[in-house]
């Protein structure tokens, strides 16, 4: 799990696709994101119900917990494309603090200028950062680690 | 359904020309019939739009496109209320309409006729009439294994309510329909089979007529989800002997927000009222309300006024097309696009039942359907992926969800071969 400075990632991110300026390399991007993610820094004990975000037309898995005042997340989906975004935006808000978290807006995914792709996938990023959030009050107010 | 076509009207839509030495009708001109269809001609992503999803929403004709602006620009007004010209020219539109779909099922009467809003409204309005008042504890309704959940919740619902008991008819694993896995379903206290046209999934087609035949001899009535059955082999409720048939106008390239549902003339009589309203009172005083006679007593409030006319239109285009020529366009393309994709390694079919309509669900060995259909979609191909709200369908074949190609008139062998280009295309990005 990253202990990246906060943004740190995310700023990377930002600049790599700024830098892409062909739709369908962003997407390529993104699935090579996918690709090189390690399967088993998500084993299937926690692919269960409770880490399972609803609404995605694949199932996506978020786990979330906090470290010394910031929090840290991890995700998986069983379609490398969203398995692309996912990372990202857990690699991305991982390491911050509960109030920067909450500060985070839709302002912060269309930054990542993949707003050209499909409007499903920009809700389901949104709806990514939303549950990232729900995730962290849950974590920091001493719940369970599932948004749901 | 025995449809003619006019091949002699060159109206729009007149994309059906008697081929050289041809006697038959079916020499379809897609291309012709492509034309009729301004969206087609847009690219996505630069792109030609290769529209593969017509199951979820056909595209629209001009003709369709044009009748309901000339409604909006030079006679919209309110129906069945207005002392005034607009309003009169706007309700002779309305059920002018009424009468081209009456006539379009074969129905014996524009009165058997009731506006929805969709299908899924013509389904929940039955469930909450007639279901309400003629189905008690312990009544059976069948419904399939492949039906869309807009004909399952709402008699799981009347189930919650009134103890009746949901039996499910079976498929085969090739997604087959069977009349014998049926008729085991069939019990004294089946009260109403209520059962899809054609699987918006696997393409089945069910077998409408035989089903009616067995269901009566029990004395059942039959509801027909007919979304996914109409816009490919047209209909003829008399010659089915149905009771009640659903269907959708967005789904047969007229208007979204217009559903039908047919009805029995001596089923709908029996039905009290969906919703309370007006256009669906005869005598109202704050004691006591009296109700129109069907249809207009299952239309409270002002209706979907330009859809009812707009589905008239898409109505005419098909039947001046001719729903045979229609059927055996989508039959050829079916047929070259199972031959097309079988020959991509790692294809699989989701439902193979024979005679299917022009439906392909479908899986790509070690591919996820949502990847593939992303990048389908970058491609300018545009097909469904998902569940496509058959959850319980997916769970009885074992899957997640599919990616599904859902054929109509206008597609063309060009489209088959730009999907089966954009699934190569997908396998090498993705594996």
């Amino acid at each position: 799990m990253s202990t990246a400075p906060a943004f740190e990632r995310y700023d990377e991110f930002v600049g790599n696709l700024e830098l892409i300026d062909d739709e369908d390399m962003r997407f390529e991007y993104i699935i090579d994101i996918g690709k090189k993610v390690d399967d088993s820094a998500f084993p299937d004990v926690m692919k269960v119900d409770a880490n399972l975000m609803h609404g995605c037309m694949s199932k996506v898995w978020i786990t979330g917990r906090p470290e010394g005042g910031r929090h840290y997340f991890s995700g998986f989906s069983d379609a490398i494309i969203v398995k692309g975004l996912v990372t990202m935006m857990t690699e991305s808000f991982s390491g911050l603090t509960g109030e920067e978290l909450a500060s985070l807006n839709e302002d912060h995914v269309r930054k990542l200028n993949l707003g050209a792709l499909t409007t499903q996938r920009q809700v389901g990023m949104l709806a990514m950062l939303e549950h990232l959030q729900k995730l962290a009050r849950r974590n920091a107010g001493g719940g369970a680690q599932a948004a749901d | 359904m025995s449809t003619t076509a006019k091949i002699a009207d060159a109206g729009p839509g007149a994309g059906l020309t008697a081929g050289a030495g041809d006697n038959s009708l079916s020499a379809f001109d897609v291309e012709k019939v492509r034309a009729d269809f301004p969206i087609l001609s847009r690219e996505v992503y630069g792109k030609p739009l290769v529209f593969l999803d017509s199951g979820a929403s056909a595209q629209k004709p001009r003709v369709v496109i044009d009748c309901m602006r000339e409604v909006y620009e030079t006679y919209y007004a309110n129906v069945h209320r207005g002392a005034h010209y607009l309003s009169q020219r706007a309700t002779d539109a309305y059920e002018e309409a009424r009468v081209s779909i009456a006539k379009f099922m074969n129905a014996p009467s524009e009165n058997n006729i009731v506006f929805t809003s969709s299908v899924t409204e013509s389904i929940n309005l039955v469930a909450a009439t007639w279901g309400r008042k003629f189905l008690g504890e312990g009544d059976e309704v069948i419904i399939s294994e492949m039906e869309h959940h807009a004909n399952i919740v709402p008699w799981q619902m009347l189930r919650d309510e009134k103890g009746i008991v949901l039996t499910i008819a079976p498929i085969r694993d090739d997604g087959s329909f069977h009349l014998e896995d049926f008729q085991a379903c069939l019990s004294p206290r089946t009260k109403l089979v209520a059962i899809t046209e054609v699987s918006n999934v696997l393409g089945t087609r069910v077998p409408i007529k035989e089903i009616v035949r067995l269901a009566h001899a029990q004395g059942a009535l039959v509801m027909v989800d007919g979304a996914q059955g109409i816009v490919h082999q047209g209909v003829d409720v008399q010659d089915l002997d149905v009771d009640l048939y659903g269907w959708t106008g967005h789904k047969l390239y007229g208007p979204s927000g217009i559903g039908v549902l047919y009805g029995k003339m001596e089923v709908l009589e029996t039905m009290p009222p969906y919703q309370g309203g007006g256009d669906m009172i005869a005598r109202v005083t704050f004691e006591k309300t009296t109700f129109q006679e069907p249809p207009h007593r299952f239309e409270a409030g002002t209706p979907p006024i330009v859809q009812a006319i707009g589905l008239g239109a898409a109505v005419k285009y098909v039947s001046d097309l001719g729903m045979d020529n229609i059927a055996a366009h989508e039959h050829g393309i079916l047929a070259y696009a199972n031959e097309r994709l079988s020959q991509i390694e790692g294809f699989q079919f989701v439902g193979t039942a024979p005679d299917k309509a022009a439906i392909i669900s479908f899986l790509v060995d070690g591919l996820h359907p949502f990847d593939v259909a992303a990048i389908l979609d970058r491609q300018g191909v545009a097909l469904r992926v998902g569940q496509h709200c058959a959850e319980p369908l997916m769970d009885r074949l074992g899957i997640e969800g599919t990616a599904r190609a859902s054929f109509g008139l206008y597609n063309s062998r060009d489209d088959v071969d730009a999907l089966a280009r954009a699934i190569e295309k997908a396998k090498e990005m993705l594996s």
